[in-house]
């Protein structure tokens, strides 16, 4: 299925390289920062702190998830476009990708630098991969359920949460690779809370093996999400040790990209449980072999 | 001209213990340029542990000659400090010295009772006795980084007979 790299645009990744992927909202209201990136220099400031700290990846996003004030194409370009240029030129090696579902901003954002084109709603504007295909940049596949983007799950049911996310993933990157994306530069991410309830978001993570298994590379966003939070009964701001506990789970699983706030504590989760699982080796070892 | 090499038996050399990082590189490199001194024959000598690593730095190195070659493998004390394998003891210090000095020399080392309180692998020393007084010595490294007394030497031994 996979060609043994993963090619992020630029950047090319060995096939058991597992990354971390930093999120910057260039956005007002967003759920966990609630605007503290907002301006562009405190996002500026935000990638510069998330590289230090080890990110190979940066996405990028001028709209949050949830409902709200409607944000135009026109909008959500002046907010992201001239930002990527700005990264672009301070980062070289660093990996611009952008979370937007609109192909004319897809397009923007690809000329402007990008690397990645983030598509958190499973593919509502179907020329994405068309744009992905002629900048040969890379693309995420989620799996929302068909929902509307920014909208909340209202009484969905699946009948087999995990097989749906699947199938849907699998022909969302089919669909991209026919369009032209390489075959190297696609990810499938099953997209935990996005069209779905609690306990979709749960089994996709205690299954998340079968979306492993499909071959493509896996992209779990966990992050102080509300799945953690009402399993945990815990607000925003309190969700660390619940998303990392899910973070550990999907890395046992093999997936291999982590879209993050945090990026020290993911790291480290995900290093130790793949050096547990013999995928890694030990930073340092001389414990009683002196 | 007999070619003698002393290596100690750290089981951080052996690949299957490798980390991404290595905390034995100098250590490491000391030895696999000695070995490399040595014959293309080698005989060992060492426990079973301390024959692994042998094997492993036989199979690093790319060697060619015919001078008889041996490749001792042992170390000093494991009490040198207090994250020692086998803590602080205030005996090891000069014990290591002792034992430096006899195998620069060429003196009989044996298995005695102390060395065995402190944690010393010594016991394929014995044959440096055997092998004769050495003309020449380099020491490559000699070290207790981890609270264990590690050396390595090359001794050079003329042919008396």
């Amino acid at each position: 299925m996979t060609t043994g790299v993963l090619r992020l645009g630029r950047h090319t990744f060995s096939d058991d390289a597992t990354l971390m992927m930093a999120i910057v909202n260039r956005t007002p209201d967003s759920f966990f920062d609630k605007g503290a990136t907002w301006e562009e220099d405190k996002a500026f400031e935000r990638v510069a702190q998330v590289v230090a700290e080890g990110a190979e990846i940066v996405d990028i996003g001028g709209i949050k998830a949830a409902p709200g004030v409607e944000i135009g194409e026109e909008e959500e370009k002046a907010r992201v476009v001239d930002f990527v240029s700005r990264v672009r030129e301070a980062f070289p090696s660093l990996v611009i990708s952008v979370d937007t579902w609109r192909a004319s901003v897809g397009d923007a954002v690809c000329a402007a630098g990008a690397d990645v084109l983030n598509d958190a709603w499973g593919g509502a504007d179907r020329e994405l991969v068309d744009v992905a295909a002629a900048h040969d940049v890379a693309i995420v596949c989620t799996h929302t359920g068909g929902v509307t983007p920014r909208t909340r799950p209202y009484r969905i049911e699946y009948d087999d949460v995990v097989h749906e996310a699947v199938r849907d993933t699998v022909a969302y990157a089919e669909r991209a690779v026919a369009a032209g994306v390489a075959r190297e530069s696609v990810v499938i991410d099953p997209a935990h809370d996005f069209g779905k309830n609690t306990f979709h978001s749960l089994e996709l993570t205690r299954r998340l093996g079968e979306m492993v298994d499909t071959g493509w590379p896996v992209l779990v966003s966990l992050s102080n999400k509300d799945f953690v939070g009402e399993s945990l009964d815990l607000p925003v701001g309190e969700r660390l040790t619940g998303t990392l506990a899910a973070t550990a789970v999907c890395a046992l699983a093999g997936a291999r990209i982590y879209r993050v706030h945090q990026v020290v504590e993911t790291r480290q989760t995900v290093d130790m449980v793949n050096t547990i699982a013999g995928r890694r080796l030990p930073r340092r070892a001389i414990r009683g072999l002196q | 001209m007999t070619r003698v090499v002393v290596v100690p038996g750290v089981l951080a050399l052996l690949p299957e213990y490798a980390g991404i990082e290595d905390p034995v590189a100098e250590l490491r490199t000391a030895c696999l340029e000695a070995v490399g001194w040595l014959g293309a024959d080698v005989r060992t000598f060492g426990d079973r542990q301390g024959s692994r690593v042998a094997r492993h730095l036989l199979d690093a190195t790319s060697r060619s000659g015919d001078e008889p070659s041996y490749l001792v493998v042992g170390n000093g004390s494991a009490k040198r400090t207090e994250k020692a394998p086998g803590h602080y003891d205030e005996r090891a210090e000069a014990f290591d010295a002792e034992l430096g000095a006899a195998l620069r020399a060429g003196r009989a080392v044996r298995e005695g009772s102390l060395a065995r309180e402190l944690w010393a692998s010594v016991g394929a020393f014995a044959v440096l006795a055997e092998l004769g007084v050495p003309d020449e010595v380099q020491v490559d490294y000699d070290d207790a980084p981890y609270g264990v007394q590690y050396w390595v030497m090359r001794l050079s031994i003329e042919d008396r007979r």
